[in-house]
C-alpha cells in the first residue's frame, strides 16, 4: 500500500524518490537545475509544534528525545527547541542550565520578549532579584502591556523589599489582567507591611473577580478571623468548604471557630474530613485534642495532643495545651515536664509561667512557684489572673503584703479589661472576692458590672471550690481547668502570628480558658501562614 | 493486526449483547460498551489528527489517523475499519493534523482528507493522492539577500558574508533565512563550500503548520463545501478556498498557534479561537486582521473545545476553564491530574453535548459546563479522544494511547447522561471515624499513681536529675583531665584521631586517621602505643613514633591486627597519642573491634 503512494504524481509536484529527509524539493526548484541542485535545508521549526504538544502535556520524556533529534539535525539553531529544553531543565531543578540555555536563545533571536522573560525568571529563581528586574525591565521596554512582565517585576520588588514599586507592578498588572496569583501577592505585600485591612480589601477584589477561588476564600476568611470579624470570616470560611469540602486550611479555621462556640461536634466532624486528607497535621490534632478537652474527654484529648506533640515537637503550643491537660488531671509532675518544656521554646510568654507556677505549687514547691510567677508577672500584661493566682499563693504562705500588691494589680488590669466589656468567668470573680475579703480591702466594686453580666447568661454548674483554705491550690487548679471545659468565649485574640499577639493589648477575654481556646486559633494562624509563605 | 475480537460485529451492526469486553470498567452500570481494544495498535497520534469519516459513501464509517510513526519514520496515513486496519499510506513527513471535509459540489459527495505535514497539505480523494499545497514562501529579508547576491557574484569572502549576516541577523525584523543561519553555524574550512553550493540559488524562508480546521464556506449543512483553516508557526492564519486552493484570507496572531476551533461560514460570520503558544487564546472574526479578543490564561493551554457558543479550554496546570466567545470567563474546574487531550462528545440523537478530558491519570473525565458526569478508566493514559459516527454506530468513541493502543466504546443507546448536582454534599471522609489512639489500663494506673504520687516523684526525679547533671559534669571533667577523648584540649598540640578497622579477620587493618588542627602550629615528636589483650591479639609493632604533622592535613596510620581466638569474642583495643617524655596520654580512643570471622592464625 505504501509502494503505491510513492510512485504516484501529485498534480504540481513531483516527490523525489531518492531523498529519505521528510523535506521535500520546494516547488519553486524546477528539475533544470540537476547539474548543481543545492541539497534542501530543513526547516528549523519543523517540529516545534510537536516539542509543544508534548511539553504542555508534561509529557517530559518525550519531549527531550524529539528536542534532542531537532537539535541534532539543525545543529542546536532551533531556538524553540533550545527554549523547551531551558525550560524543562528549570522543571528539573537544574537553574543554571536553563539560564545558559536562555541565554543562547538570546542569542538566536535578541529581539524576544519571551526569552527575556525567562532568563529573568530564571535569576528570579536563583534568587538574583535585582539581576531579575533589569532583565524584566528590559522585556518591558519591548512589551510594555504584559501582565506577566509587571506581576513578576512586582515579585521580585517583593523579594528586594522595597513594597511601594512592589505594589505599583502589581496594581500594573491587575489593571492589565486580573489574576488570582496577582491578588494574592499584592494580599502578601499589604500583610508584610501589617496592613490587613488593606489586604482585606485587596482579597475582596480578587473574590469578586473569581468568586471559586477556594485559595482565596480561605485567605479572605482568615483575615477577617484575624480581625475579629467573625461573621464575615465564617461566611467565606465556609463559602470555601462548599466549593472544596476537603480544604484542609477551611476547616482548620472554621472548626477552630465552631469550637470557640462551644460546637465541639460539629468541629470534629469537620475535623474528621480534614484528618482523612492530612492525616500528619499537628495543629489538626491539637485542635482536635482541644475538642475533646472541651467534652471532657480527657484521656482522648492527652491521647490526640500526645500525637500532635510527636508530629511537632517543637511546638510549644501543643506543650501549653498538655501542660493545662495535665494539671486538669492532676498529673502535676507531667504538667510540670510539658511547661518547662515549652517554657524552653517560648520564654517571653506570662501564661505559661503562671501554668508552670500552678503546676510548681501543686508539687509543693513554694519558692520556685514564687519565682515563677514573679516571672509571669514580668511577662504579662493584662491577664489579672497571672495577679490572682499570685495573690492567691503568697496569702496561702502567709505575705499578706505580697498578695495585697498583687491584688491591686489585678484590680488594675480587671478595670482596664472592663472598658473592652470583656465578660469574666465567674470563677475568677467568686474566687476574686474572697481573696479581696481575706486581705480585708472589702467588697470591692471592680466585679459588679462583670457579675452582673455572668449572672445574666446560662452557665453550666461550676464544680465547687473549696472554702477553705481560701484557694487552695487545688481549687486553683480545677479553675483552671474545669473553667477550660466551658468554653464560651466569643473573642479570639487576634494578633498576627505567634508572640504578636501577646504584646498587643486587644479585646482579650479575661477568663482562664483563654488557654486552649487561643492556642488553637494561634496554631491555625501559624499554620496558614507557613502555608502562605510556601 | 494483532487482535481480532469478537466485537466486529458489535461495531458493525449493533445487537444490544454485550461485546467481548476488554477492559473491565468499574462502575458495573457503565454507560459504555466496550467494543474494542488493541494494545498493539501502534498508534502515535493526537485528537488533531484523527477523524471519522464514511469515505466511501456506502453508510460506513472509517476512522482516518495519521501517525506518527516512530516520530522520526514510518509516518502513516492509516484508515481503521471495524476493529481492523483496511490501509495505510506513507506519509513523509511527521502529519500536524488531519481533517475531513467536502471539496466541491460534485456527485458522489465523497468527503476528502486533508493531511498538514510541514508546509504542505495533502489532500487525498478516495485515499488517493489528489492535491498537494504548499504554504507561500514568507518575505526573505532584504539586506540579506542583497549580502546573498553579492556573495554570488563573488565579490566579498565567506568571512565577511559572515560577519555582515550577523550583524542583519541582531538587528533585523525579518529573521534571517535557514541557509544563512546554517551558515552563521559553520566551521571556517566548511563556510566556501557552502557558499559555492548554495549561492546561485534564491534564498526562501519557508513556515510549517501548526494546526488545521474546518469552516464551512457558506452553508451550515452538514454536507457543504468547506475551506481549510490553518495556523502556521509564522504565527499567521490562512483561510484556504476548497477549490481552487487559494488563500482567501490571512490574519495575524501575537504568537504561535497550537490548537484552533473554527465556527460560522466563511461568506457569512464566523469566529477562529486560537490557542497559543504564548498562553493566550484569541478569537478572531470575520472583518479583522488582527485578533478581537484576547484571553491570557495563566499558564498553558493543553486542550480546545467549544461547545455551543462557549469555549472550553483545559490548562496545564490542571484546570478547565469556559470562556464566552467574548473572552468573559464563565467557570473554572480543578481537575485531580494534568490533561494529556480533549475533545468534544456530540450525541446528535440526543442533542447532547460534553467536553472529554483526558487525564494522566488514566481516566477521561466527561464534563458537561462545570458538572463530572462521567469517567471512563482507561488501561493507559489516553493521548487523543475522537467521538462520532464510526461503523453503523453513531455514538462512538475512539481513543488512543500513549504505549500505541486503540481503545473503541460505543455509547449505549439507553444511557443518559444526568445532570448531577453541583454540591455534591458532605464528603466521604466525614463519616470516617477519627483513629483516636486508646490508651491502656496501664496508662490509667499510672496516671492515678501519678496523682497520688505527683510531689514524690517529682522531688526524685529532680533529685536524679542533678545526679545526671553532677555526673556527667564529672565524667567531662574527668575526660578532659586525663585526656581520653579523641580530640586533644591541650593548647599546644590541638589534634584529632579517629580509627577505622577494615578486614573480616583473623588479620585486620588498622587505620589512624590523625590531625593536626592547629593553625600553624606542626606537631612533632609523637609517638602512638596501643593497648589491648594480648591473649586475644597481637600486633606486630604496638608502639611506634609518627611524623610530623602538618596542620590541616589528615594522616592516615596503618597498622595490622591479629586475632587469636577462635571463639567467636572481641575487645577492646585503646589508642594513646603520646608526647615524648610525657607520660600522660595527649588524647585517646577506644576501638571496639569486630568478632572474626575468619580462623584464627595457626
Amino acid at each position: 500500500m505504501a509502494k503505491e503512494f510513492r510512485c504516484c504524481h501529485w498534480p504540481n509536484t513531483v516527490f523525489d524518490r531518492a531523498q529519505q529527509i521528510p523535506t521535500v524539493p520546494g516547488a519553486s526548484e524546477p528539475r533544470k537545475s540537476r547539474l548543481k541542485k543545492a541539497p534542501e535545508l530543513p526547516i528549523l521549526e519543523r517540529r516545534n509544534w510537536l516539542i509543544h504538544l508534548h511539553y504542555i502535556r508534561k509529557d517530559y520524556e518525550t519531549c527531550k528525545a524529539v528536542i534532542k533529534e531537532q537539535l541534532h539535525e539543525t545543529k542546536g539553531m532551533c531556538e524553540y527547541a533550545v527554549y523547551v529544553q531551558a525550560l524543562i531543565f528549570r522543571l528539573e531543578g537544574k537553574i543554571q542550565e536553563s539560564l545558559e540555555l536562555f541565554q543562547t536563545c538570546a542569542i538566536l533571536s535578541p529581539q524576544s520578549v519571551d526569552n527575556l522573560k525567562q532568563v529573568a525568571r530564571s535569576l528570579f529563581l536563583l534568587g538574583k532579584h535585582k539581576a531579575a528586574v533589569e532583565v524584566y525591565n528590559e522585556a518591558a521596554r519591548l512589551n510594555q502591556k504584559d501582565w506577566e512582565i509587571c506581576h513578576n517585576l512586582g515579585v521580585c520588588y517583593l523579594y528586594l523589599k522595597e513594597f511601594g514599586k512592589a505594589k505599583e507592578q502589581l496594581n500594573n498588572a491587575l489593571q492589565l489582567n486580573r489574576h488570582d496569583l496577582t491578588f494574592m501577592m499584592l494580599g502578601k505585600i499589604h500583610l508584610l507591611e501589617g496592613d490587613i485591612e488593606g489586604a482585606i480589601e485587596v482579597y475582596k477584589r480578587a473574590v469578586e473577580s473569581s468568586p471559586e477561588n477556594t485559595e482565596l476564600l480561605t485567605t479572605l476568611g482568615l483575615l477577617y478571623l484575624q480581625l475579629g470579624v467573625f461573621q464575615k470570616a465564617f461566611e467565606h470560611l465556609g463559602n470555601a468548604l462548599t466549593y472544596d469540602s476537603s480544604n484542609y486550611k477551611a476547616i482548620l479555621a472554621a472548626g477552630s471557630m465552631m469550637q470557640t462556640h462551644g460546637d465541639f461536634d460539629v468541629a470534629l466532624t469537620k475535623y474528621r474530613v480534614a484528618a482523612c486528607t492530612m492525616p500528619e497535621s499537628p495543629p489538626l490534632w491539637n485542635n482536635i485534642s482541644m475538642c475533646f478537652f472541651g467534652k471532657k474527654k480527657y484521656v482522648a484529648a492527652i491521647s490526640c495532643l500526645k500525637r500532635a506533640n510527636y508530629l511537632a515537637p517543637f511546638d510549644w503550643k501543643i506543650l501549653y495545651n498538655l501542660g493545662l491537660v495535665h494539671l486538669t488531671m492532676q498529673q502535676y509532675a507531667s504538667a510540670f515536664h510539658f511547661l518547662s518544656a515549652a517554657i524552653n521554646l517560648q520564654p517571653k510568654m506570662g501564661d505559661l509561667y503562671m501554668l508552670l507556677a500552678v503546676a510548681l505549687t501543686n508539687l509543693e514547691d513554694p519558692e520556685n512557684a514564687k519565682r515563677s510567677y514573679e516571672q509571669a508577672v514580668i511577662f504579662d500584661q493584662c491577664n489579672p489572673l497571672v495577679n490572682l493566682n499570685f495573690a492567691i499563693l503568697m496569702y496561702n504562705q502567709g505575705d499578706k503584703k505580697e498578695a495585697l500588691c498583687q491584688y491591686q494589680e489585678m484590680e488594675r488590669k480587671v478595670n482596664k479589661l472592663k472598658e473592652s466589656t470583656a465578660e469574666f468567668d465567674p470563677e475568677m470573680v467568686d474566687m476574686g472576692q474572697k481573696i479581696g475579703a481575706a486581705l480585708q480591702v472589702g467588697e470591692s466594686l471592680v466585679w459588679t458590672k462583670s457579675s452582673k453580666d455572668s449572672k445574666i447568661k446560662q452557665r453550666p454548674p461550676t464544680p465547687c471550690i473549696q472554702q477553705q483554705p481560701l484557694g487552695s491550690n487545688q481549687a486553683l487548679g480545677q479553675a483552671m481547668s474545669s473553667a477550660a471545659g466551658y468554653g464560651k468565649i466569643m473573642h479570639l485574640p487576634t494578633g498576627g502570628v505567634g508572640l504578636s499577639q501577646f504584646s498587643k493589648p486587644p479585646s482579650l477575654p479575661l477568663e482562664p480558658e483563654l488557654g486552649p481556646d487561643e492556642t488553637i486559633a494561634n496554631s491555625s494562624a501559624i499554620h496558614d501562614h507557613e502555608r502562605r509563605k510556601e | 493486526m494483532t487482535s481480532s475480537l469478537g466485537a466486529v460485529r458489535g461495531v458493525q451492526h449493533r445487537d444490544e449483547r454485550e461485546p467481548v469486553s476488554v477492559e473491565r470498567s468499574n462502575e458495573t452500570n457503565s454507560k459504555w460498551l466496550d467494543a474494542h481494544y488493541d494494545p498493539l495498535a501502534n498508534l502515535y497520534t493526537f485528537s488533531s489528527c484523527t477523524a471519522l469519516l464514511d469515505l466511501h459513501r456506502d453508510g460506513e464509517a472509517k476512522l482516518v489517523v495519521g501517525d506518527l510513526g516512530t516520530g522520526l519514520c514510518n509516518m502513516k496515513l492509516k484508515v481503521y475499519k471495524g476493529t481492523s486496519l483496511m490501509t495505510e499510506n506513507a506519509l513523509l513527513d511527521l502529519p500536524t493534523g488531519v481533517v475531513t471535509f467536502l471539496m466541491d459540489q460534485n456527485e458522489p459527495r465523497t468527503p476528502a482528507v486533508a493531511v498538514a505535514s510541514g508546509p504542505y497539505i495533502y489532500v487525498y480523494k478516495n485515499l488517493r493522492p489528489y492535491f498537494k499545497f504548499t504554504l507561500p514562501a514568507l518575505d526573505v529579508n532584504l539586506l540579506e539577500q542583497d549580502v546573498w547576491n553579492q556573495a554570488k557574484q563573488d565579490m566579498i569572502d565567506p568571512m565577511t558574508l559572515k560577519e555582515m549576516l550577523e550583524g542583519i541577523r541582531d538587528k533585523a525584523d525579518v529573521p534571517l533565512s535557514v541557509r544563512s543561519l546554517r551558515f552563521l553555524m559553520l566551521e571556517q574550512e566548511e563556510m566556501e563550500s557552502f557558499v559555492n553550493l548554495h549561492k546561485h540559488h534564491p534564498i526562501k524562508r519557508q513556515t510549517v503548520i501548526t494546526c488545521m480546521g474546518t469552516l464551512k464556506k457558506n452553508m451550515a449543512d452538514e454536507d457543504a463545501v468547506s475551506c481549510l483553516v490553518i495556523g502556521t508557526e509564522s504565527a499567521e492564519v490562512l483561510i484556504l478556498d476548497p477549490e481552487a486552493f487559494t488563500i482567501l484570507t490571512k490574519m495575524n496572531l501575537p504568537s504561535v498557534p497550537a490548537f484552533l476551533d473554527v465556527t460560522g461560514q466563511y461568506d457569512v460570520e464566523f469566529r477562529i479561537t486560537m490557542a497559543c503558544r504564548n498562553g493566550s487564546l484569541y478569537i478572531l472574526r470575520r472583518d479583522s486582521k488582527r485578533p478581537k479578543y484576547c484571553i491570557e490564561l495563566s499558564s498553558q493551554p493543553v486542550g480546545l473545545v467549544r461547545v455551543q457558543k462557549n469555549i472550553v479550554v483545559g490548562c496545564s496546570e490542571e484546570t478547565l476553564h469556559a470562556y464566552t466567545q467574548k473572552g468573559k470567563k464563565l467557570w473554572t474546574v480543578y481537575l485531580p491530574s494534568s490533561i494529556t487531550t480533549m475533545g468534544l462528545l456530540d450525541q446528535k440523537s440526543r442533542g447532547f453535548q460534553a467536553v472529554m478530558v483526558g487525564l494522566a491519570s488514566q481516566e477521561v473525565h466527561l464534563y458537561r459546563d462545570k458538572n463530572l458526569l462521567n469517567i471512563i478508566r482507561t488501561p493507559d493514559v489516553v493521548t487523543s479522544v475522537c467521538f462520532g459516527r464510526y461503523g453503523r454506530e453513531d455514538n462512538t468513541l475512539i481513543m488512543t494511547t500513549k504505549g500505541g493502543g486503540l481503545i473503541i466504546k460505543i455509547l449505549k443507546r439507553t444511557a443518559v447522561f444526568e445532570e448531577k448536582d453541583t454540591s455534591p454534599g458532605p464528603p466521604l471522609a466525614q463519616g470516617v471515624k477519627l483513629s483516636v489512639p486508646k490508651k491502656t489500663k496501664l496508662y490509667v494506673d499510672q496516671t492515678l499513681r501519678e496523682r497520688e504520687n505527683a510531689v514524690a516523684m517529682h522531688r526524685i526525679f529532680q533529685a536524679d536529675l542533678y545526679r545526671l547533671r553532677l555526673m556527667a559534669a564529672r565524667a567531662y571533667v574527668k575526660a578532659l583531665e586525663g585526656s581520653v577523648a579523641p580530640i586533644s584540649s591541650v593548647q599546644q598540640e590541638p589534634l584529632q584521631m579517629n580509627a577505622v578497622v577494615q578486614g573480616i579477620g583473623p588479620k585486620f587493618k588498622l587505620t589512624l586517621n590523625i590531625q593536626n588542627t592547629s593553625i600553624n602550629h606542626p606537631s612533632i615528636h609523637l609517638l602512638i602505643s596501643f593497648l589491648y589483650d594480648e591473649r586475644l591479639y597481637s600486633m606486630e609493632n604496638s608502639f611506634f613514633k609518627i611524623p610530623l604533622l602538618v596542620p590541616g592535613l589528615n594522616y592516615p596510620i596503618e597498622t595490622f591486627v591479629d586475632c587469636l581466638s577462635d571463639k567467636g569474642i572481641s575487645d577492646l583495643i585503646k589508642v594513646f597519642v603520646l608526647r615524648e617524655g610525657k607520660s600522660a596520654p595527649l588524647l585517646t580512643a577506644h576501638i571496639n573491634m569486630p568478632v572474626s570471622e575468619g580462623l584464627a592464625a595457626a
